[in-house]
């Protein structure tokens, strides 16, 4: 069963058509990777699958749910990790864990926070406040968020972005991990030879068109775009 | 019970973080302080006068104290793209609103009980067996501005011109709260009986619903697409 499906989904800002009926699917336990150049339309697709912005024509389905009738469902499948960090700078790590949680419905135990905390390497930083974290600290409890929500479906912008090597490697570790388990997951990146650990598909996004791609392709392709 | 979750979580959320940074507090508590200070040194009034002319002081620096904090109620969740998680999060939007009303209205009341103290000792107000009643009158005023004063801080937060819209927006639909408020407050003032100022206080109340109602439906159309 595809856990996403988008079905000929185009976006115009103005003037500029971003995507062009672009459709995809990707199944249950799946890691897809998708690649473009800046400006591509990534984020966009992204977003679009995120609830964030409303597709111009076209349309999508996550966990078997229409992504314009039924967002509430959709919001509920799936998890964001993207640009903004989505953290208040006067809270600490942890009650900014139990916030974002909180409004999901979720009440996790001040052990299960510490233990996600601890697998995402920033465990000893649990009660400083959010403002004193760098970058790559708010990319690691991002996914300590996810590895608490455990959603359906991950959606992963920019997945390496912000994270250093032993971020990268622990990200593919839990990718890896989550997709196992049943989780679909959906990221964008430029590395080809990280993503390419964990996908069993990609795509590139150029000019509007969405181009799938084989994995060995991936590595062994002297320009995707 | 998810939805009480909700305002439970973001009125928790407001309240600590200003507990943390006293911005928007500090800001509203010293600019209600130089209106009580101008006026105070502008007229040396009798008490007579000053029954007339209180309520009107009292009102100034109640409703532009109201608006500096609540202009700047949604500005948080600008920062870190907080405004985007409520989007995608699975909690009904009114419940969003209602949170933040909710710790509007405390940071409203919190500086009005602060500084009424000193409207009594500045102007030598006799009004102490009165205080149930001007808490009333406080109480409702205060829903009510905060009610509008939350729905417009979330419409204009992403624009440019927000600190020029957010006024222009809030003073003329404020107006029947502002009347209703000043006239209840001189009724208790002048020692009126109950039943001449009651209706001010039932428009109050009127308004206080009407205005939580249509912004608590409105909200989710500026939260989502």
């Amino acid at each position: 069963m595809a856990a996403i499906r988008g079905i000929e989904l185009s976006k115009s800002f103005r003037h500029f058509q971003v995507l062009n009926r672009v459709s995809f699917e990707v199944k249950e336990g799946e890691c897809y990777a998708l690649f473009g150049p800046n400006g591509a339309g990534k984020t966009t697709l992204l977003r679009i699958l995120a609830t964030l912005h409303r597709p111009t024509s076209g349309r999508f389905e996550i966990s078997g749910y229409d992504g314009l009738r039924e967002k509430m469902k959709v919001r509920e499948s799936f998890f964001l990790i993207s640009h903004g960090s989505y953290l208040y700078d006067d809270l600490s790590v942890l009650e900014n864990i139990r916030f974002a949680i909180g409004l999901r419905g979720g009440n996790p135990t001040h052990p299960e926070i510490k233990r996600a905390l601890d697998r995402v390497g920033i465990g000893a930083f649990a009660s400083l406040k959010s403002r004193h974290l760098s970058a790559g600290m708010k990319k690691r409890l991002s996914i300590a968020k996810a590895m608490l929500v455990r959603p359906k479906v991950l959606l992963l912008d920019e997945a390496y972005a912000s994270l250093d090597e032993r971020g990268v490697d622990m990200m593919n570790l839990y990718i890896r991990e989550v997709t196992q388990e049943g989780t679909t997951v959906f990221i964008t990146a430029h590395d080809r030879a990280k993503a390419a650990e964990v996908a069993q598909r990609a795509g590139v996004l150029n000019r509007g068109e969405l181009r799938e791609l084989a994995i060995s392709e991936l590595l062994t392709a002297h320009a995707l775009f | 019970m998810h939805f009480f979750n909700v305002i439970r979580w973001i009125a928790w959320k407001d309240l600590l973080s200003e507990l943390r940074s006293r911005e928007n507090i500090s800001s509203m508590f010293f600019f209600a302080l130089i209106v009580i200070l101008i006026f105070s040194f502008s007229f040396s009034l009798d008490p007579k006068t000053s029954k007339e002319l209180m309520p009107g002081i009292i009102w100034i620096a109640f409703g532009f104290t109201g608006i500096i904090g609540l202009g700047k109620s949604f500005l948080a969740e600008v920062h870190n793209d907080c405004m985007e998680y409520f989007q995608i999060v699975p909690a009904p939007k009114g419940a969003i609103y209602l949170g933040k009303f909710v710790g509007n209205a405390l940071f409203m009341l919190i500086v009005e009980i602060i500084l009424f103290p000193m409207f009594i000792l500045f102007f030598n107000l006799d009004v102490l067996e009165k205080i149930p009643m001007i808490l009333l009158i406080f109480v409702a005023a205060t829903i009510g501005l905060s009610a509008l004063g939350t729905l417009f801080s979330a419409l204009t937060v992403q624009i440019r011109a927000r600190e020029v819209m957010f006024p222009i927006l809030l003073l003329p639909l404020a107006v029947p709260i502002f009347i209703g408020a000043v006239e209840a407050t001189r009724g208790v003032f002048s020692g009126d009986p109950l039943p001449l100022y009651l209706d001010w206080i039932k428009l109050l109340i009127v308004f206080d619903a009407i205005f939580m109602v249509v912004s608590f439906w409105v909200f989710e159309f500026i939260l989502d697409y």
